[in-house]
């Protein structure tokens, strides 16, 4: 039974501010229907624009990244070409289909110095634009035009230092059009600064969305992150905003009363907090995120539609913590690979280092809690015992991810 | 030979186990830690950790010589390990949480020594 208007804006002031995603509950199909995972693959992910590296990773002119994309069937090269243009390529020979560059992580960074990519099977030879340099004995091939068989080029655009690649033939938009407001609202922060990367990754047996919905909001806190964040025990979770397909949120704590900083937290903490380079720097975030400019800011939390969710903190909540992010990357209808990543300032001094360690463990310990109950979600859910799921009002990003999703998929 | 400087002695036997180079390494010293390697690696470390970090502030990040290098993979350590202590009850696990040997540590070594 619904109810009446009134009582649902009060339930819901955010949810209801977005009248197109209902208050109702959602499907539970779309996470567990091995036939809809297969559609997913061309409607979503061949579709929309994918996060897949940082600039930084690529910092030099020949700085190459590999990323394997299960989801597409494919693994891609986003390189750095000698005039510090990056480009993507599908990382496949076009001689007779090796990989170009042989594969064994799901994500790994390589340099060419010469600036070239030689494929190990026959040996031909790729500039980083793409163009095809040099094929072994070309005389034997018949009339070979090596002006058409440069590398298979997938489009690919940055915002903000984020790389991101299209598998359409022709996106539908451009990135900054696909980004939507999510753009300007994240627009200005000094990312590239934040080059000290810590990343974590599973594959995790559940579906990706199930995944990625349980870290897309942050009614779970208090239960699952007792243990290592009881610090967080009193957040608000406030300014919901969705940008079309893509949300944002941000999260504060007040502190917790009678709860002390425990001793090496607050030891190593406080170095980090009294650092210039790695206290907070509220003074530093976009003019939208903290509007109000609270001290309690603990970071700013969006979902980039379809598989990204990025935090910003500033150094503020985390001792040190610039910013973070997942990925959630399918492989089957029932298994994901997961990302997670931590980036902090480069530390000047040596106990900022080891500082910088702590909050890395403690934030890693709290995404092992996270990722406790997806396996779990998801066995119970393809039980088929729940048609639905519902949502209370904090749980906004989830719906409006939900029914971005149905749109995409045309369902 | 000693492997900490030697106003550090009384820390000797835990750099012995604890000092480990890598991050993977010093998780497996953590998962088959029990409560009373904690607690002694806790007690002993705690008083002793602003002289610690002092000492290895005369090294560069990146930088740190050989010979300093054990005193940093401890701090390291305990850094990683302080947690078990201050949370978890002096539990080689965190509790309700996911099977830590199924996460990679994908960055690798972070090469700053």
């Amino acid at each position: 039974m619904a109810a009446p208007a009134e009582q649902l804006k009060q339930a819901m002031p955010y949810t209801t501010r977005y009248p197109e995603l209902g208050t109702g509950p959602l499907d539970v199909r779309p996470l567990i229907d091995p036939e809809l995972f297969e559609l997913e693959r061309e409607r979503i992910f061949k579709q929309a624009w994918l996060y897949v590296a940082r600039a930084e990773e690529l910092a030099e002119p020949g700085d190459y990244k590999l990323r394997r994309l299960d989801v597409a069937n494919t693994s891609v090269i986003i390189v750095r070409d000698r005039n510090g243009e990056v480009h993507a390529f599908h990382n496949i020979c076009t001689h007779r289909g090796n990989k170009l560059i042989p594969e064994q992580e799901a994500q790994s960074l390589g340099h060419t110095a010469t600036h070239t990519l030689t494929c190990r099977f026959h040996a031909w030879t790729f500039n980083t634009d793409g163009t095809l340099r040099g094929v072994a004995r070309q005389e034997s091939f018949a009339g070979l035009d090596k002006s058409c068989l440069g590398l298979n080029r997938i489009h690919c655009a940055e915002w903000e230092g984020f790389i991101f690649i299209n598998l359409a033939e022709q996106p539908r938009q451009s990135l900054v059009e696909y980004l939507d407001g999510v753009a300007d609202h994240y627009a200005g922060y000094p990312y590239n600064e934040a080059t000290l990367r810590f990343r974590y990754s599973t594959v995790l047996n559940c579906n990706w969305k199930v995944s990625l919905y349980a870290f897309s909001e942050g009614y779970h806190v208090p239960t699952i992150h007792q243990g290592t964040f009881p610090s967080l025990a009193t957040l608000e979770h406030t300014e919901f905003r969705c940008f079309g397909p893509h949300s944002t949120s941000g999260l504060y704590v007040p502190p917790v009363p009678g709860l002390e900083p425990t001793p090496v937290t607050a030891n190593l903490g406080g170095r980090l907090r009294a650092s210039n380079r790695h206290r907070p720097h509220l003074e530093l975030l976009p003019e939208n995120i903290n509007p109000d400019n609270r001290q309690d800011f603990q970071f700013e939390f969006s979902v980039f539609f379809p598989n990204s969710v990025i935090h910003l903190c500033a150094g503020n909540g985390y001792p040190g913590m610039a910013i973070f992010h997942h990925q959630f990357w399918p492989i089957a209808v029932d298994k994901t690979l997961w990302e997670g990543t931590n980036y902090f300032r480069p530390p000047e001094t040596v106990s900022e280092r080891i500082a910088i360690a702590h909050t890395n463990a403690l934030h890693r310990n709290a995404w092992l809690e996270d990722t406790s109950t997806m396996e779990q979600t998801y066995q119970a859910l393809s039980s088929g015992v729940l048609d639905e799921m519902v949502l209370m009002d904090e749980e906004l990003m989830i719906r409006n991810t939900h029914k971005h999703w149905h749109d995409y998929m045309g369902i | 030979m000693a492997l900490l400087p030697e106003q550090f002695s009384q820390l000797e036997s835990l750099a012995e186990t604890w000092a480990l180079p890598t991050e993977l390494q010093r998780s497996e010293r953590r998962w088959a830690a029990g409560p009373d390697d904690y607690r002694r690696f806790y007690e002993a470390m705690l008083p002793a950790l602003d002289q610690v970090l002092d000492y290895l502030d005369r090294y560069e990040p990146g930088n740190i010589p050989e010979p300093a290098l054990p005193l940093y993979r401890l701090a390291l350590a305990f850094a990683e390990a302080a947690p078990h202590n201050e949370l978890y009850d002096c539990s080689n696990t965190v509790p309700n949480s996911f099977d830590a040997r199924r996460f990679v540590a994908a960055h690798g070594e972070i090469t700053d020594r």
